[in-house]
């Protein structure tokens, strides 16, 4: 199952690397990280994504927790929360195929932020599963460099 | 009043009321052993042999005194020598400071002299760190420093203070300790209502619910764990094991959190386990198991451990719950005020017939007669018999440490000082002069075996010059015992870079560090040698000669059924 852990900790050094070695010393996975301040410059906020049988994410959750320097840790159930991820992805192109690339850049939303002869640069966001998608969908095209900001979340 | 970052340190230290320190000073460090003098009529520094020595040294006054321990190092290989006995700490849940010093912010991260992140290399094995870049924030470093050491599960925090830092002045106000809560960082934190913190709130339908689930029992058992020893729960637990009539077995960190010489201990329990405390977990249908993590060593398959009972498990670390082992219902909180509640609604129980049965197995290993070597039993029940009733034991790690806890009988909590998880040898002469620098009225003896002896017989220099009189035993069979014993059961025989058929001569050795040692091989000598030690006054070595092939019994290979005991 797919655990998804929104994380306030304090902003101090060390906390980062804290957090992600509790994962990488009792064997649990991270599939998405994400980190930045909040609107108070000393609390930072995460959203972690895991996945794992029940008692494991039961675990991180409870792991997360007994660290001192987490000041609050929420799990969040995927049908009562929003979560985006972001990407910047230069997509290849040629003369046969850009119109279509860029009819489905129009159909799904995403930016293109540069074009470039052989390439264009696109931004894209929305919810994980439909980057995911649209990622799929761009491997026809030839995909030369991808950048993933990882899921954000909020309960609704 | 302005005072320089050093002075800041020892008066944070004096809020604490901390007074005593275990050390060893160096480069980065030089600044704080400068202040250290001017601190001396009240802070007491003991000075080490070896960093490693002065962190087993505050673990055991950690341990035997329940106070937090305090102990100092330099940068780089000082706070590297200090981290077994951080991991130590930290596996045990012992509560202690460990601080050190590393270089000036103008070589931090140029590979300087002595310099080593240490708050990198700390931090798997602390509760939490801090590296301090700014005198402003000293005091307050410190003082959440120590309330995170002391609060909810105890254990070790380590702070990194920048040797510019500790020259540097700040204003410095004094606050009480009991005041530190209402000041400062502390303040934000705790209004930020970090669990932590607190001791978590008990639930009475908890409480409730197990009280109806004693009654309902015919066959209860119970498991003291180290969390009642940390948190001087053993008047409670007594009363609670007398109430509810169950046979209770005992784990290597729950010694002396249950009277010893209570009938209803059936001795250790897991690996090692008497054959009475294994059978009744096996056999039970409810066991509640206070402060114990179900370890590897105790819930040694966790699949089929405790199958016919429901499970209960009390702990005030909420992350223990179902980490091991399924349990069935839980109590999350502190140990004492638990059994307070239990030990108020629970009526008396009456289980003869059930008792009959778990005690109807031996809950001791008896030995055949040594011959011209001494048999475990026989050592450590004639240690017992001539040492006063309450003396404190640290031990080191391997066949030693489980002949020790099998065989005395441990009443308080701080009586056994031993590295349970971590496993540390060489833990128990450092253990042992913190215990005794802590609990001067106390008998503090340390027992080792002779390969762990070696390790760090070092600190025998720190035992004679402050004049602590610490009887060590060495367990010595000339081998590394409990490898060898896996040898011999599990690898058929293949005996592999274990004999420790080489110096030194431990009663030689007594002698050249200033102190007193005998070479023992029956009860007689060994009943004179203690008589001697005891009269000497001073640290003392009895060279304890047993068979190499005497191995510790009972034993259950790892991960196997809890009953499935080996031929041994």
């Amino acid at each position: 199952m797919k655990g998804i852990f929104s994380v306030l900790v304090e902003n101090k050094d060390g906390v980062l690397s804290a957090v992600s070695g509790l994962f990488a010393r009792r064997g649990f996975n991270i599939d998405t990280l994400a980190v930045g301040e909040t609107d108070k410059h000393d609390i930072s906020s995460m959203t972690i994504t895991s996945t794992g049988d029940q008692r494991t994410i039961d675990q991180i959750e409870k792991q997360l927790n007994k660290n001192v320097d987490v000041i609050k840790v929420r799990r969040l159930a995927e049908s009562k929360s929003v979560c985006i991820e972001m990407i910047l992805v230069k997509a290849a192109y040629n003369m046969s195929n850009r119109s279509s690339l860029i009819e489905l850049c129009q159909i799904v939303g995403a930016k293109i932020m540069k074009v470039a002869p052989k390439y264009l640069l696109l931004e894209y966001h929305a919810e994980p599963e439909a980057v995911e998608g649209f990622i799929d969908l761009l491997r026809s095209y030839g995909i030369i460099e991808i950048q993933r900001t990882g899921t954000i979340a909020m309960e609704k | 009043m302005k005072l320089k970052g050093s002075e800041i340190l020892m008066e944070c230290l004096l809020e604490q009321e901390v007074d005593t320190i275990f050390g060893y000073p160096g480069g980065t460090i030089l600044n704080v052993y400068d202040s250290l003098v001017k601190y001396r009529d009240r802070i007491n520094h003991i000075l080490t042999a070896h960093e490693q020595g002065a962190s087993h040294a505050a673990d055991g006054y950690a341990r035997s005194t329940g106070k937090v321990g305090v102990a100092f190092s330099t940068s780089g290989p000082g706070a590297t020598n200090l981290t077994t006995g951080v991991a130590t700490a930290y596996m045990d849940s012992s509560p202690v400071v460990f601080i050190s010093c590393n270089v000036a912010d103008n070589l931090i991260g140029k590979d300087s002299f002595q310099e080593v992140d240490s708050t990198g290399v700390m931090l798997p094995i602390t509760k939490s760190n801090f590296q301090v870049t700014d005198v402003k924030k000293l005091a307050g470093t410190v003082r959440r420093a120590f309330a995170i050491a002391r609060s909810g599960r105890p254990g070790p925090v380590f702070i990194d203070i920048l040797k510019n830092v500790t020259a540097e002045e700040a204003e410095y106000e004094f606050i009480p300790k009991q005041k530190h809560k209402e000041a400062g960082v502390l303040k934000a934190v705790y209004d930020r209502n970090m669990v932590d913190y607190h001791k978590p709130e008990i639930d009475e339908d908890d409480i409730n619910k197990l009280v109806e689930m004693i009654g309902e029992s015919e066959k209860p058992m119970l498991i003291c764990g180290g969390g009642v020893v940390r948190g001087r729960a053993h008047e409670e637990f007594n009363k609670f094991a007398n109430l509810a009539d169950s046979p209770t077995a005992v784990t290597v960190m729950g010694g002396g959190g249950m009277n010893g010489r209570n009938p209803l201990v059936t001795g250790m329990i897991g690996m090692h386990g008497s054959q009475a405390s294994n059978i009744g977990v096996d056999e039970c249908d409810l066991l509640i198991a206070v402060g114990c993590r179900f370890s590897d060593r105790v819930a040694l398959d966790p699949e089929t451990f405790a199958a016919k009972a429901k499970i209960v498990h009390i702990d005030i670390d909420r992350s223990e719950i179902n980490k091991n082992v399924q349990t069935d219902h839980h109590i999350v909180g502190d140990a004492k005020r638990v059994l307070e509640k239990l030990n108020e609604r629970l009526s008396q129980q009456d289980h003869s017939e059930w008792k009959k049965f778990v005690f109807s197995y031996p809950t001791e290993t008896e030995y055949e007669d040594g011959g011209d070597t001494l048999n475990p039993k026989q050592l450590c029940s004639t240690i017992a018999k001539l040492m006063p009733e309450d003396t404190m034991v640290a031990t080191d790690v391997g066949q030693h440490q489980m002949w020790a806890i099998q065989h005395f009988h441990f009443d308080y909590p701080g009586q056994l000082l031993t590295s349970g998880g971590f496993g540390t040898m060489g833990f128990g002469l450092g253990a042992a002069i913190g215990a005794k620098v802590g609990n001067p009225d106390k008998t503090v003896i340390h027992i080792a075996g002779d390969g762990s002896f070696r390790m760090n017989c070092n600190e025998l220099t720190t035992v004679e010059h402050y004049k602590l009189p610490i009887i060590t035993f060495v367990f010595n069979n000339g081998t590394l015992g409990m490898v060898r014993q896996w040898q011999n059961l599990i690898y058929k025989g293949n005996i592999s870079e274990t004999n420790m058929d080489r110096g030194p001569d431990f009663v030689k050795l007594a002698e050249a560090y200033g102190l007193k040692g005998r070479r023992v091989s029956n009860q007689e000598e060994l009943a004179d040698a203690i008589k001697d030690a005891l009269a000497s006054g001073s640290g003392y070595i009895i060279d304890c000669m047993l068979d190499i092939d005497e191995m510790v019994r009972p034993m259950v290979g790892g991960g196997s059924h809890i009953t499935d005991f080996m031929r041994t």
